[in-house]
């Protein structure tokens, strides 16, 4: 795992994301913060003496995620589509939880954002209710969850899925683009392994035949690990609909190789 | 988790990580219709013993999209050969432990020899087609399941 706002010598460094494709982005952040019962009582009957905490709060977290290019050094300026961020007044646990949301259709992720409206909104609350309070603290502020992007989606407390790819449903996932006509290829559970690879794309002008025994004869004279592709138990998918040897290669295919199935 | 729907046809397939409940679909599928005569489910669970005797976990691995595309066509299928009023079909995949259910399938249909068969049938056509991978953990390490002749001969019935 790298990195990706360090280069190569280890400095700072924006990453170009000008070649990402663009794709619906979501993320989910939280946080909290812990009050005296008293002071959450103000809070509720909205009788501090700053007026309206949550709505005052509310559009400071908006706010906040709009101009997180602003704080975060190496964060991009967003064209957020949507930002909601949300308080559940917790009188049980003397606290104030809150959310965000942040979307966009772009080519980074927003979890920045999100984790920025939470803190703001929070640093907000603490703001209005400080006048009678001062033990506050804020704590738990975390990504809960993230979709869209070539890493795939995350949920905080699932463990990091074993599956392969990171298509939505029912669409296959072309991930970055190349600059050039090519073909993404996958290898899937134990053939993974045995390669040692799980993503890779190829040229389709360095295929010697633009079909599938193209792919394999191109892979093969690259390296013998790939020999087992030509293995008679090996299977094939084109967009992720099953092929043979003689299945025709277009750019931006995405071709998976797997072994035989074994679920249920 | 990935939850996608067939349009006309009452087909549900589910993907996902987490446990399912043992009674999942019978609400969705009963829900304000009494035209339903049977309701066949089958509830595939992790074995402790398989390709050895003392297997501690399995991991299952998919290939997402491909494999509810997969499942919709098992079940589009499963509605062709018979007249089936509901089918449901989820899986697990990630880490398991031995006793945790794997997969369930749901068929629903006026009369139950359909729906017994149905049920029989998406179960083999899953087993041989749905692109999942299992990954046995045993005292003595880790392997891939191979695939089955009997799995293939039994989908070759229909």
């Amino acid at each position: 795992m790298q990195l990706t706002h360090l280069n190569t010598r280890g400095e700072a460094n924006m990453v170009d994301v000008g070649d990402k494709r663009e794709t619906r982005r979501e993320a989910v952040a939280s946080g909290r913060i812990v009050m005296q019962p008293k002071t959450l009582q103000l809070l509720t009957d909205n009788a501090l003496p700053k007026g309206d905490v949550l709505a005052t709060a509310r559009i400071a977290g908006i706010q906040a995620a709009k101009r997180t290019h602003e704080l975060i050094p190496l964060c991009h300026a967003l064209a957020l589509s949507k930002v909601a961020v949300d308080f559940d007044v917790d009188h049980a646990n003397g606290c104030v939880h809150v959310s965000a949301l942040c979307r966009l259709d772009g080519r980074t992720g927003v979890e920045m954002e999100a984790l920025t409206a939470v803190s703001v909104a929070c640093l907000t609350l603490y703001d209005m209710c400080k006048a009678v309070d001062k033990e506050m603290y804020i704590e738990a502020v975390q990504l809960d969850s993230k979709r869209g992007g070539v890493r795939g989606d995350y949920q905080r407390g699932l463990p990091e899925p074993i599956v392969t790819g990171g298509s939505a449903v029912g669409e296959v996932r072309l991930g970055e683009r190349c600059a050039s006509p090519c073909v993404r290829v996958k290898f899937l559970a134990e053939l993974r392994e045995q390669i040692e690879e799980s993503d890779m794309s190829i040229g389709l002008d360095q295929l010697p035949s633009r079909d599938v025994a193209g792919l394999k004869a191109a892979l093969n004279a690259q390296d013998a690990r790939f020999g087992v592709l030509s293995d008679q138990r090996t299977l094939c998918a084109i967009n992720q609909v099953m092929a043979n040897d003689s299945a025709r290669l277009t750019d931006e295919d995405e071709v998976a190789f797997f072994p035989p199935v074994t679920g249920g | 988790m990935t939850n996608i729907e067939a349009t006309e046809l009452d087909i549900s397939v589910r993907v996902q990580q987490v446990p399912f409940a043992m009674d999942e679909g019978y609400e969705s599928v009963l829900h304000q219709r009494s035209d339903i005569g049977a309701i066949v489910t089958f509830t595939g669970l992790v074995r402790d013993f398989n390709e050895t005797p003392d297997v501690t976990g399995l991991t299952l691995e998919h290939y997402p999209g491909m494999t509810e595309r997969t499942l919709i066509q098992i079940g589009e299928q499963a509605c062709q050969r018979w007249e089936l009023q509901a089918v449901r079909i989820v899986h697990r995949v990630g880490d398991l432990a031995p006793g945790d259910p794997i997969v369930r399938v749901l068929v629903a249909s006026a009369h139950r020899r359909e729906a017994f068969q149905a049920c029989d049938f998406i179960m083999d056509y899953l087993k041989t087609q749905a692109p999942f991978w299992k990954k046995e953990h045993s005292r003595h390490g880790a392997y891939w399941v191979q695939e089955r002749h009997a799995d293939h001969q039994d989908a070759a019935r229909w």
